[in-house]
């Protein structure tokens, strides 16, 4: 008798030899293995901010095939009704699953006779349960979406819901490599909610902005088009096709060790 | 009625020994005793009117629509049984939505009213089922413009294969009418419920097939057609209820709407100022207005 | 389909940070990536029965490796409140581990201790609603929450009560305990100064004669000075909590809410 529960329902080791966990999990031959994936063609970065009055959100134009720049004219900003937008990365065929089920959600919205009343809250809340329940199923939508707009009594709201179903909400948010290089900077304009009131449309546009120079300098799969929305009470603005202004490549000459500059 | 005491009534599914569905007969009944509903197909969009007879004095204006809208650019009026033509748009919004799923573009009006006939037809088929006690007439706009496929993210190529011509038109508005046989038509201008005689007769006088009619106007005639159609011995009280369908350019970019209050309360005015007066005159006035 | 590697929820033998590592592999040759439906959010959550009250508490960050997700994201959640804010709830759930389940977990447990209320016309008693949890957990058996539960409130008696769970549902009622990624820097020392482990009377004797100090119920605002004490220390040598301090409190009169911050770095 094997005392220690793990070993138990198992081939005893001490006649079949220990077992081997990576037959199974590696085995792509045997045994039903649905919905292994990964993602084909993605959109990078996503970065957003909070400001007294709204919120900026920004993603830009391409759709890279691992490393191929495959599209460079990819809209990766979608309006949701008149105060929500959300801002996708990852998978551009999972985003355009997302944006068609958001369209027929808005065309049902439309059929009771108070219109699309649905503000960006229900919005990430929706969002997110598509996005759990997939990852639910093994069959994940592999997305990190920032959902940008008002809330229902018209406070800014800002908040991410990833694939794996994971929500979180911050003053500024940034997905994919906008984390790591974007966040940290965007976190100057405001820690906390409460410094969010004194954070104007101007500081927080250009923040972002200056965020997304940032990334097209340092991610390799990014791109100096862009398309930025902000939404206040008035509505949403929504630029696309907007172009990084003030670049400055003057650091690339001191780059070395790779390249053209190996030494 | 002759068919009565013959059995041959009593099912769908069971022609009469001269050819004659009697279902489909006494749900044409249904929707004769049911209030007006009327459509203008105008040259730059489509008007949809009915003559919602109020009931009680207990229900609350403006409840209890009888015009509905399917997908974002169709509307559907129906006249007749209510919860017949309440299923009757659910499930034409399925059948927008499954176009969608397949297409990944709004489904033509054409399209909507074929399918939906076919739907009307197959309740003609079996005896486990009656027809619908409805006529519905379906309204729309085709987009005139190249729109994006649903979930598209670029722009495509700017020439070439694949490319836009620039200035192709297609679309434009639809109007069709589905009777409980299944039996549908395209039309300039539909009537359909009580006052259909007299709607018809105002509908001819407009010259709709000239393609002249602009949906203001339709409007307007729209709204002095209902009240033309109302028998006022018969049913005392009703309200208008009014849609239209504007071109992309238009005032409803292509989307199926309620008529805006300030120009529903200027066509009904109209409308009244014509019952009372001399109509011939009047006419004219109207339409300058 | 074994979606969880069966190792990977045993202890290893390597020397690991507490979030979860992925799934080390021996085999040679190709490394296939596989979609892991898991994470770990980090962070800590603890709770404390009193003789009329019960606090559990957790920190606000959530994370994902070495980055910060947010700072404000709550782990301590009230169940079964009359609205959105969660006034009028009795019930005090609090989740580590990951977070997507534990949101799914406290949506879950809340509807359920809701449609209680509605189908019986009184609230449900926390020893009911912690053997549901048990069976919520439980019906996930083979695809389990990854979450680590602790379920509080005022017992039929009036007095605290606190629940502990594992991923699949196993539960006892407890006095305290700590929970998360800080669970082993925060459970050793409630049980010195909630459970009096290794306190003696002082002079009370030699080696095996020392006398155990006798446990006396605690006061609420001692056990709030414990929490606070408890999450400073942890926030020092653990990375993946900080940020902010949420304690719940349950007491006859409902539950109370006490922020406060913890250092962000």
């Amino acid at each position: 008798m094997n005392h220690f529960p793990h070993g138990w329902g198992r081939p005893r080791d001490d006649i079949y030899g220990p077992y081997d966990h990576t037959y199974l999990s590696h085995s792509q031959s045997s045994g039903p293995n649905q919905h292994t994936q990964q993602p084909a063609v993605t959109g990078t970065s996503v970065l957003a901010a909070k400001f007294k009055d709204g919120v900026v959100i920004a993603a830009d134009n391409l759709a890279s095939y691992g490393s191929l720049a495959r599209f460079t004219d990819v809209k990766r900003l979608h309006k949701f009704g008149e105060h929500a937008i959300l801002g996708i990365g990852g998978d551009v065929s999972d985003m355009q699953y997302i944006s068609r089920i958001l369209n027929e959600l808005d065309i049902d919205e439309n059929y009771g006779s108070t219109g699309n009343t649905l503000n960006a809250k229900n919005l990430h809340t929706y969002l997110s349960k598509v996005m759990y329940a997939r990852r639910t199923k093994i069959n994940p939508l592999w997305n990190a979406i920032l959902v940008a707009g008002l809330d229902g009594v018209g406070r800014p709201f800002l908040s991410s819901v990833d694939l794996l179903g994971t929500t979180f909400s911050s003053p500024t948010l940034a997905t994919g490599y906008g984390s790591y290089l974007a966040q940290p900077l965007l976190r100057k304009l405001a820690e906390t909610e409460d410094e969010v009131a004194n954070v104007t449309r101007e500081k927080a546009e250009k923040a972002v902005r200056e965020a997304l120079k940032v990334l097209f300098y340092r991610d390799a799969r990014s791109l100096d088009r862009f398309s930025i929305a902000v939404v206040t009470k008035q509505g949403i603005e929504l630029m696309e096709d907007e172009q990084l202004e003030g670049q400055s490549w003057a650091f690339a000459d001191r780059i070395k060790g790779y390249g053209t500059q190996v030494n | 009625m002759t068919s009565i005491g013959t059995g041959y009534d009593l099912s769908n599914s069971v022609f009469s020994p001269d050819g004659r569905n009697f279902q489909v007969e006494y749900a044409t009944k249904a929707v004769e005793n049911g209030g007006t509903s009327i459509g203008i197909r105008c040259k730059d969009g489509v008007v949809l009117a009915v003559e919602k007879l109020v009931t009680s004095k207990l229900l609350k204006p403006g409840a209890n629509k009888r015009i509905a809208t399917v997908d974002r650019n169709v509307g559907i009026a129906f006249s007749g049984l209510i919860p017949d033509g309440r299923h009757f748009v659910s499930r034409a919004r399925d059948e927008a939505s499954s176009w969608r799923d397949t297409y990944k573009q709004p489904i033509p009006v054409s399209s909507l009213a074929d399918r939906m006939g076919s739907y009307v037809q197959a309740y003609t088929l079996y005896n486990s089922v009656r027809p619908f006690g409805i006529t519905a007439i379906i309204g729309g706009w085709d987009s005139e413009q190249d729109l994006p496929v649903d979930g598209q993210v670029g722009s495509g190529p700017k020439t070439g294969t694949g490319g836009k011509v620039a200035g192709t038109k297609s679309g434009g508005p639809g109007l069709y009418m589905i009777e409980p046989s299944g039996l549908y038509w395209g039309y300039y201008g539909a009537a359909t419920g009580k006052g259909r005689q007299a709607a018809k007769a105002e509908l001819e006088k407009l010259d709709l097939a000239s393609g002249s009619l602009s949906l203001h106007e339709g409007v307007k005639e729209a709204a002095r057609i209902i009240h033309v159609a109302h028998d006022d011995n018969k049913d005392k009280e009703f309200e208008l209820e009014m849609t239209w369908v504007s071109s992309l350019d238009g005032p409803t970019k292509g989307r199926h709407e309620f008529v805006p209050e300030k120009l529903l309360v200027e066509a009904e005015r109209l409308a009244k100022r014509y019952m009372e007066g001399d109509e011939d005159e009047e006419e004219d006035e109207n339409m300058e207005s | 389909m074994a979606f969880i590697h069966p190792s990977s929820l045993l202890p290893s033998s390597n020397p690991s940070y507490s979030f979860r590592e992925g799934i080390k592999s021996s085999a040679p040759g190709i490394q296939e990536h596989r979609f892991s439906p898991y994470a770990d959010n980090g962070g800590s959550t603890l709770g404390i029965a009193g003789k009329d009250f019960t606090i559990i508490a957790g920190d606000t960050r959530q994370s994902s490796g070495y980055s910060i997700n947010t700072r404000y994201a709550p782990k301590v959640f009230r169940i079964g409140g009359d609205d959105d804010s969660g006034t009028g709830a009795k019930i005090i759930l609090a989740v580590t581990g990951f977070a997507a389940d534990g949101n799914a977990l406290k949506e879950r447990l809340d509807s359920m201790v809701k449609m209680y209320k509605y189908q019986h016309g009184k609230d449900i008693s926390v020893k009911a609603c912690a053997q549901r949890l048990a069976t919520i957990l439980y019906s996930k058996r083979f695809f389990p929450y990854y979450t680590q539960a602790i379920l509080g409130g005022i017992d039929e008696e009036g007095v605290g009560a606190l629940y502990s769970y594992d991923y699949v549902g196993s539960y006892e009622r407890e006095q305290c305990r700590a929970v998360g990624a800080a669970a082993s820097l925060i459970m050793p020392f409630l049980d010195n100064q909630v459970n009096l482990k290794n306190q003696y009377v002082p002079g009370s004797g030699v080696g095996h004669d020392l006398k155990a100090k006798a446990a006396e119920p605690l006061e609420q605002s001692h056990v709030e000075q414990l929490v606070r004490d408890a999450f400073s220390g942890a926030v020092e040598r653990h990375i993946e909590v900080g940020d902010g301090l949420q304690m719940l409190i349950a007491t006859k009169d409902g539950i109370r809410e006490i922020y406060t911050p913890l250092k962000r770095d």
